[in-house]
């Protein structure tokens, strides 16, 4: 049951996730998470297998808005490149149609789901006034402008909204749809679940024969070479 | 003196063939009819009310314990993914508002026989002699109507049934661990390195995760998924530190039971049992004495919820108490980067703390302090902290592909008890058909310092161990209070015992019952208050 025996490309691979990092650069080049899934538990494999197979189909959005829930999701998540992506909004419609909230919703906000329909209006609303084209159909940079003037409101109204409370619904589900995604894991260097195996070497600049050293190590954000 | 397994014997009724669950245990428990009139039901199997089972099942008592969630089974009900262990947490509706409302999401109670300890990171600090008396000594919160002294043989009785790993304390009342401390991973060297450097005491532990094998239940393997539930029976929960053992003793669990009101005779003015639901079914357990152990938000809730002719608003409401005085830790969490790789996601996130700024400094403009520790996030929890600096899009990407080289702390700042922020009744109703509580806070100025303080602490040790960049979020974390215990019935609901001023055989036995939060995470102090309830009980106080 070591992992030891199983490198970048090693055994027990449920076959590769795909590769989307053409916005980070391959920081961790040939580091495959699903390569060690024959190192997972069953009840883990079973959960996490199932993100990388076929989408749930669309319960809870309208047409209209998942056009306006993908748009949304794709640019708070920079999937501005095409594809292979990871579709986040098949899981946040599955979460919206069960009812999977957090527990939990600010007083001056509607439940989770109606939240989403009104926002995605209003992303409607606001496109249209901006450059008479719905959402989903305007161009990246125009989405990316409303997107922007929500964020730039703070805590201010938007739509009769706190647009901060906004913000936080949009990015929570996002990020969460997005960073349980394998593909997310294999471009931040994360192995994903490590059960039975457990880690052997922790520590400082210390590895797993299975994990990758960053290629670019001094990349370091703040250093402004972004932007 | 007896030895654990004398008093305990829970890890030694777990399996040893690499399955974590004794289904024979679970199978052959003791089963109770609704029209048994046990001598103790209580409400949650969580830190405060898995503790009061095992006690009084060991002293002969009929107990048996209700639970809103599921009888877990680590084996097959647990991930090792973040995402997938959702169902872990108490997702039944919730609303937040005030000047500063307190998200919850993963860090939400839980909702299972456990508790939230299921899913707790494992931290388990004792709190400071001085936490029992800060109006005394401060002028702040409120003084308990026990002392640290009352504690203390708890405190040391639980550390033994966890058990906890650490360095000898030197903070508060010093004192020593039963296990040797752990070895540190990536974001423990950091928060040591940059401790020494910046002059700053930090120790190693304590935690409740075992170091080598207790009992049946193995070493940990350092997989760093803590938070999602330990899959390995390595960090401790009531599941497997105090549930097996109750049920060797004739304790029965029924899990899946949504307790929906407390049974009150108002001829006798004495709980009569709980009103359940359970496959949809509604029925009513009978007992003598009633504990509710269901956190800081249900407890209150259920209370508000139990109204009668004789407490219109709601049970032991007389003084307009039961609510209020709910407090959270203020929690901010400052990140450092390093041009080394840290991979804080390799060892368990508890694993070194300092407790240097835990007391009131006269020479600061706050009463009162916080302690710092490793909170080691997992990708999405980490995303949440990134995104909170107002990045998103290809931005976010890029701050997130350099994960493996960042390391993250959390302090703990110790929030004054305000009245106002309290837990009430909403105009929601969840699908039993009852009020979701609602939960209001608004921090104080001195609240607002502190996590400013403490902020500040954070981004010195990490820029003293080499940080270049540090960025911070601030959360809240630990919800206590809300029942809290007083010296009489115009400042608190229950007693120093726990026993409800009244109605008296109804008692409060769970974290809702603390009048001052410390900065010390709270499930050691919360296990040891109900033990210590459970003895008064044992000692007669039925
Ligand atoms: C993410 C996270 C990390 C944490 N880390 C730490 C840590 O490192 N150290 C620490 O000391 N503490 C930590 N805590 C806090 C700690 O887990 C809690 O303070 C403690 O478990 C609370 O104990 P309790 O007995 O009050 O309630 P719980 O342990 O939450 O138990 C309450 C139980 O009651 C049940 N219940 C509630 N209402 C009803 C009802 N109406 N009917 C039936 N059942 C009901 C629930 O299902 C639950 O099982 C953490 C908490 C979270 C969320
Ligand atoms: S790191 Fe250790 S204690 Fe934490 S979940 Fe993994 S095995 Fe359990």
């Amino acid at each position: 049951m070591s992992g030891r025996t199983g490198g970048p490309r090693g055994t027990g691979s449920a076959g590769a996730a795909p590769r989307i990092s053409h916005a980070t650069g391959d920081r961790f080049p040939g580091f495959d998470v699903l390569a060690q899934s024959g190192h997972w538990d069953a009840v883990t494999a079973g959960v996490v297998l199932s993100r990388v197979g076929r989408p749930p189909d669309i319960r809870f959005f309208t047409p209209a808005e998942e056009a306006a829930a993908t748009a949304l999701c794709d640019r708070l998540l920079g999937q501005d490149d095409g594809e292979p992506k990871v579709e986040v909004v098949p899981s946040i419609d599955a979460r919206l149609a069960e009812q999977q909230t957090d527990g939990w919703r600010y007083a001056d906000m509607p439940q989770d789901g109606q939240a989403w329909r009104d926002t995605l209006r209003f992303l409607d609303s606001d496109s249209r006034d901006a450059c008479s084209r719905d959402f989903a159909l305007a161009p990246a940079d125009d989405q990316r402008a409303v997107i922007q003037a929500v964020q730039d409101l703070g805590a201010k109204d938007w739509h009769g909204l706190n647009a901060a409370h906004v913000w936080s619904l949009w990015t929570r589900y996002a990020c969460t749809a997005f960073y349980a995604h394998p593909s997310a894991w294999n471009e931040i260097g994360f192995p994903g679940p490590a059960y039975p195996r457990g880690y052997k070497n922790p520590g400082v600049n210390a590895r797993e024969p299975f994990e990758v050293a960053d290629a670019a190590p001094a990349d370091d954000p703040v250093d402004g070479k972004d932007r | 003196m007896t030895t654990v397994r004398e008093r305990n014997e829970s890890a030694w009724l777990l399996p040893n063939d690499g399955s974590r669950t004794n289904h024979r245990l679970r199978a052959d428990m003791r089963r109770f009819a609704d029209s048994d009139t046990v001598d103790l039901v209580v409400v949650g199997c969580g830190a405060g009310g898995s503790t009061l089972l095992q006690r009084l099942a060991r002293h002969g008592w009929r107990v048996v314990g209700l639970d809103a969630g599921p009888f877990w089974d680590p084996d097959a009900d647990w991930v090792s993914d973040e995402a997938g262990s959702h169902h872990l947490y108490w997702t039944e509706p919730r609303v937040i508002s005030g000047a500063d409302p307190v998200p919850m999401g993963s860090n939400n109670s839980g909702r299972g026989v456990g508790g939230s300890m299921v899913h707790y990171a494992g931290y388990t600090p004792r709190f400071h002699p001085s936490d029992f008396a800060t109006r005394t000594n401060d002028g702040v919160g409120a003084d308990w109507p026990i002392g640290y002294q009352d504690l203390r043989p708890y405190y040391e009785d639980i550390e033994q049934e966890l058990p906890v790993a650490g360095e000898d304390w030197p903070w508060g009342d010093p004192h020593g661990y039963p296990q040797r401390p752990h070895p540190v991973g990536g974001n423990g060297e950091i928060f040591l390195r940059g401790a020494y450097a910046a002059g700053i005491t930090a120790k190693v532990g304590p935690v409740a995760i075992s170091n080598g094998r207790f009992g049946n239940r193995p070493h940990c393997v350092y997989r760093g998924f803590c938070l999602q539930g330990c899959k390995v029976n390595a960090k401790a929960s009531p599941l497997i530190t105090h549930i097996p053992d109750a049920l060797a003793h004739g304790a029965e669990i029924r899990a899946n039971a949504m307790i929906t009101g407390i049974g009150f005779d108002e001829r006798t003015g004495r709980a009569t049992g709980v009103h359940y639901i359970r496959g949809g079914v509604p029925r009513f357990q009978r007992a003598a004495a009633v504990a509710v152990a269901g956190y800081s938000i249900e407890t209150p809730r259920l209370l508000l919820n139990s109204a009668s002719r004789r407490f219109p608003d709601g049970l032991c409401n007389d003084f307009d108490q039961v609510g209020r005085y709910l407090m959270v830790q203020g929690a901010p969490q400052t990140a450092g980067r390093f041009d080394a790789e840290v991979r804080m996601y390799k060892s368990p996130p508890p694993e070194v703390s300092t407790e240097e700024f835990y007391e009131t400094d006269p020479a600061q403009p706050y009463k009162r302090g916080f302690s710092i520790q490793t909170v080691s996030p997992l990708p999405i929890t980490w995303a949440e902290h990134v995104a909170a600096q107002g990045h998103w899009g290809a931005r976010l990407r890029r701050y997130m592909s350099d994960y493996v080289h960042w390391s993250c702390l959390g302090a703990l700042c110790e929030f004054l008890a305000q009245p106002g922020n309290r837990v009430t009744l909403a105009e929601e109703k969840d699908r039993y058909g009852l009020p979701v509580a609602s939960f209001s806070y608004s921090q104080c100025d001195n609240d607002k310092r502190l996590m400013r303080a403490a902020q500040g602490v954070m981004e010195r040790i990490l820029r003293a161990a080499g940080a270049d960049e540090v960025i911070t979020i601030d959360r809240y974390a630990h919800l206590v209070g809300g029942a809290r215990m007083a010296a009489d019935e115009r400042h608190g609901v229950v007693d120093r015992d726990c026993r409800s001023f009244a109605v008296p055989n109804l008692y409060i036995t769970d974290g809702s019952v603390l009048p001052t939060q410390g900065s010390a995470n709270p499930a050691l102090t919360i296990m040891a208050v109900s033990a210590r309830a459970a003895a008064h009980l044992a000692a007669g106080g039925r």
